[in-house]
C-alpha cells in the first residue's frame, strides 16, 4: 500500500500541504508548555499516519511515545537519581520533537521526490538550489553502489587497515569525474538547459484532506497561543 | 537529413581525431558506424548531437554539420535536443530522477510540453516500446538492461527525428537486444533517421541501409548493406570487425580435467533478503579449464561469483577446492576477480605500486616478469587511472596473477571492445589456462565465450542447468 501510493499519481497530501504541515507542527513544538496539547498532536497525528495506510508506522510511532512518557512520569521518580540525571535531558528532547520527526517521516514515506520538487518550483524556489538537491539526492544511491563494489574489489586485493580509507577514495573520485562528465553530456542532450519554463506531467492539487490537514495544523497554533496568553 | 561536409576535428592541438570527413545521410535511413576502438566513430557521433563543439573544451573543428535543417555549431544544444535524440554507452549514468516515471518524463518536462500532450505521448511510448514492466519502478532496482531500455524510451518519447546511438548494446544481454532490436525495427518504421556506433554487430545486420567504415579518425569506405553482408569472415577479421551472424553457442576443444586441483561447487544456494535467488548449483572447474557462466540478466550470475569468491554469503552448500571445503575468508584469498568496471579495483598510484600492493615487496624481479608479459612495463610509473581501458584491465589481471590466485573471475570481460581488443583478452585468458589456474567468465558475448571457452555452464531460474556445451562433466 505505501508503495502504490509513493508512485501512483494519487498521494496522500499534496507535498505543499505536507510542508506546511512541518512548520506548523514546528512552531507548536517549540512554543508550547501543555502535556494535553502535545498529547492531542501526537494523537492526531497517528491518526493521520493510519489514513494514510501507515498503519506499522503509525503504531511504532504510538508505543514510542507512549513509552516515553511512561518512562519520563513514572520510572524516572523512582529511578535512581544518577540514572534519571542521566537520560532526562535525552528523553525530555526525544519527546519535543516527536511530532516533527513524525510528520518527516509521513514526507518521507508518502511523498515522492519528484513531488517535493515539483512543489519547490511552484514556490519559486531558486533553482541554484533546486538542481543541486535533487542531482544530490539521485547521486547517493549511485555512489552507495560504487563503493559495495569497491569494497569487494578491496577484500580480494588485501587491503586492509589504515590504507583501506586511502584505498577507497582514488576509485570513487576517478569514478564520480567520469559519471559527472557522462551525466552532463546526457543532459544537454535532453535539453537541460531550454529556456522555456519546465512543465509537469503530475500536477499538483490542493484537495479536501490537504484543507483539512493545514486547519487543524492552524487550530493547534492558535490553541498554543491561547494558552500562553492565559498563562500570561 | 544529417550532411557532415569536409570536417575534421582535434581534442587538442596535438593531432588530428577526425580527419576529412565527409557524410550524407538521407533521412529515413540507419546507418552503422564501425571500425576499431579509437578510430573516431563516437566523435562523429557527437558531432551530430552538438556535444562537438558545445560540450568539448579546446577542441578545434573545421567544415560545417548540418543536422534536421540545423547547422550544429551555430545552434544551441537545447534546439538540437529537440530533433536529435541521444543514447550512450553507459547505463549507469544517463539518469536524473530516481524513479522511472519521472525519468520518462524528463526530456518532455524540460521541453515544456503540457502535461496532457505529455501524458498522451508516454502513454503511447510505453505502449509502443512494451515497457509495462519498467513503470512505477525505482531505477536503482533495474538491471543494466532495463536501465538502458528506459534511457531509450525517453528519448523515444520526445519523438526526435534523429537518433544518434553511441554503442548502446554495450552492457546488454542477448535478450536485452532482442528488445533493442525490435525498438530499432519500430524506428525505421516510422521513417527516423538513425546513425548508430556499435562494435556488436550481428544484431543489426537487417536493419542498416549502409555502414560506414572508419579507420584512425578517417572515413576509409561506405558499403551497401548488401556489400557489407557480403564480408568474408577473414576480411571481416581484418578490418577487426565483430562478427555478423549470430552464432550459436559451440564449444572449441577443451582440455582433459585433471584430477588435482578442482573448483567443486556443490548444491549451492543463495539468497537476497529471504528470497531465493538460485539453488541446487552444482559443478566443478578443473585447473587450466576455461568455463563461461551464461544466462540472462537478473538470475544470479554475478551473486554466483560473489558467492565464489567468498563476497556473498552462501545459504546452503559449499564450495571446495581439491575437496577441501573452504570458508569466505579462505575463498577471498584463493579467488582473484576482474570486475567489469576495472576503475573499482585499482587503489595506488603507479603501475609498480599497485603490483606490489598484491605480490608484497620483496620479489621484484616475479613483478618484472609479469609486467612485461602483459606488456606494461613501460608504464611502470605511470598512475593506473590514466592508462587506457585495455591497459587497466590487464593491470587488473596481472595483479591477479601477482597475488598467486588459483581461482581467477572475470566479470563481463568484453563489454564494448572491439575484435582486436577481444581477441587480445581471450589470448590472454588462454594463456592464463596453460599455467593451470581456474577460470570462470561471466559473460553475455556469446562471440567472445565461442572462441575462449572449453565449455559453458548456463544459469537459469532457480537451477543450474549444466547444459552441454561440449562439457566432460565430473
Amino acid at each position: 500500500m505505501v508503495r502504490k501510493s509513493k508512485y501512483e499519481g494519487a498521494t496522500c497530501l499534496d507535498p505543499r500541504a505536507a510542508l506546511l504541515l512541518l512548520l506548523l507542527v514546528t512552531v507548536v513544538v517549540f512554543a508550547q508548555q501543555s502535556l494535553y496539547l502535545e498529547f492531542a498532536l501526537v494523537t492526531v497525528l497517528v491518526g493521520l499516519f493510519l489514513c494514510c495506510g501507515l498503519f506499522k508506522n503509525g503504531l511504532i510511532f504510538m508505543l514510542g511515545f507512549g513509552f516515553l512518557l511512561v518512562l519520563q512520569y513514572y520510572i524516572f521518580p523512582i529511578a535512581p537519581q544518577i540514572f534519571a540525571d542521566f537520560f532526562a535531558i535525552l528523553t525530555s528532547y526525544a519527546r519535543k520533537v516527536f511530532p516533527c520527526i513524525m510528520v518527516g517521516m509521513l514526507i518521507v514515506k508518502t511523498i515522492p521526490m519528484r513531488y517535493l520538487i515539483l512543489a519547490m518550483r511552484k514556490w519559486h524556489f531558486p533553482q541554484k538550489l533546486i538542481i543541486p538537491l535533487s542531482v544530490t539526492l539521485c547521486y547517493f544511491p549511485v555512489i552507495r553502489e560504487e563503493i559495495g563494489h569497491i569494497r569487494d574489489a578491496m577484500k580480494l586485493r588485501k587491503v586492509s587497515g589504515a590504507a583501506k580509507a586511502e584505498a577507497i577514495l582514488v576509485p570513487l573520485i576517478f569514478s564520480a569525474a567520469n559519471t559527472a562528465e557522462e551525466l552532463g553530456a546526457a543532459a544537454v542532450t535532453r535539453g537541460i538547459e531550454n529556456p522555456a519554463p519546465k512543465t509537469s506531467v503530475i500536477e499538483l492539487r490542493f484537495r479536501l484532506r490537504d484543507y483539512i490537514c493545514i486547519a487543524v495544523g492552524l487550530i493547534f497554533v492558535l490553541a498554543v497561543f491561547w494558552l500562553k496568553r492565559g498563562a500570561i | 537529413m544529417i550532411t557532415i561536409n569536409n570536417v575534421s576535428f582535434d581534442y587538442n592541438r596535438e593531432k588530428n581525431t577526425l580527419k576529412n570527413i565527409n557524410l550524407y545521410i538521407k533521412p529515413g535511413e540507419c546507418v552503422l558506424l564501425c571500425g576499431k576502438s579509437g578510430s573516431g566513430k563516437t566523435t562523429v557521433t557527437k558531432l551530430i548531437n552538438g556535444l562537438i563543439p558545445h560540450f568539448t573544451e579546446n577542441g578545434r573543428l573545421d567544415g560545417t554539420v548540418v543536422a534536421a535543417g540545423m547547422e550544429v555549431a551555430k545552434t544551441e544544444l537545447y534546439k538540437l535536443s529537440k530533433k536529435i535524440g541521444s543514447v550512450f554507452q553507459n547505463p549507469k549514468s544517463q539518469f536524473f530522477n530516481i524513479d522511472s516515471d519521472a525519468e520518462l518524463a524528463y526530456a518532455l518536462e524540460n521541453m515544456g510540453t503540457t502535461p496532457e500532450h505529455m501524458r498522451e505521448r508516454l502513454k503511447d511510448t510505453v505502449e509502443e516500446l512494451q515497457l509495462e514492466q519498467l513503470e512505477h519502478r525505482s531505477i536503482f532496482t533495474m538491471s543494466g538492461g532495463e536501465r538502458q531500455m528506459l534511457a531509450f524510451a525517453s528519448i523515444y518519447a520526445m519523438n526526435p527525428d534523429i537518433y544518434v546511438l553511441d554503442e548502446p548494446t554495450a552492457n546488454l544481454d542477448e535478450n536485452a537486444i532482442a528488445i533493442f532490436r525490435h525498438q530499432l525495427e519500430e524506428l525505421k518504421r516510422k521513417g527516423k533517421t538513425i546513425l548508430i556506433a556499435e562494435h556488436r554487430l550481428y544484431f543489426l545486420t537487417d536493419l542498416i541501409d549502409r555502414a560506414v567504415y572508419m579507420e584512425n579518425g578517417e572515413l576509409v569506405s561506405i558499403y551497401t548493406r548488401d556489400e557489407f553482408l557480403a564480408f568474408s569472415d577473414e576480411q571481416r577479421i581484418k578490418m577487426g570487425l565483430r562478427t555478423l551472424r549470430a552464432d550459436a553457442f559451440h564449444a572449441t576443444d577443451f582440455p582433459m580435467l585433471s584430477s588435482a586441483n578442482v573448483l567443486t561447487v556443490k548444491d549451492l544456494c543463495c539468497e537476497i533478503k529471504g528470497s531465493c535467488i538460485f539453488d541446487h548449483v552444482s559443478f566443478h572447474v578443473g585447473s587450466g579449464e576455461i568455463v563461461g557462466i551464461k544466462g540472462n540478466n537478473g538470475v544470479g550470475k554475478s551473486r554466483l561469483v560473489r558467492c565464489i569468491c567468498g563476497l556473498a554469503k552462501e545459504k546452503k552448500g559449499s564450495i571446495s577446492l581439491d575437496g577441501r571445503p573452504m570458508t569466505r575468508r579462505q575463498r577471498n584469498k584463493e579467488c582473484f576477480c576482474v570486475m567489469q568496471d576495472v576503475n573499482h579495483q585499482l587503489f595506488c598510484d603507479s603501475v609498480w605500486n599497485e603490483c606490489e600492493l598484491s605480490a608484497g615487496d620483496y620479489r621484484e624481479a616475479e613483478i618484472e616478469t609479469v609486467l612485461r608479459a602483459f606488456n606494461l612495463l613501460g608504464y611502470k610509473n605511470v598512475h593506473p587511472m590514466a592508462l587506457s581501458g585495455g591497459q587497466k584491465q590487464r593491470l587488473a589481471i596481472a595483479c591477479g596473477v601477482l597475488s598467486g590466485n588459483k581461482i581467477l573471475v572475470f566479470d563481463e570481460p568484453t563489454s564494448g571492445l572491439d575484435y582486436d581488443h577481444m581477441m587480445a583478452v581471450a589470448g590472454m585468458i588462454r594463456e592464463l589456462a596453460e599455467k593451470k589456474h581456474i577460470i570462470l567468465i561471466v559473460s553475455h558475448d556469446i562471440e567472445f565465450l565461442n572462441c575462449v571457452c572449453d565449455r559453458t555452464i548456463t544459469l537459469t531460474f532457480n537451477e543450474l542447468q549444466p547444459k552441454d556445451n561440449g562439457g566432460n562433466r565430473l
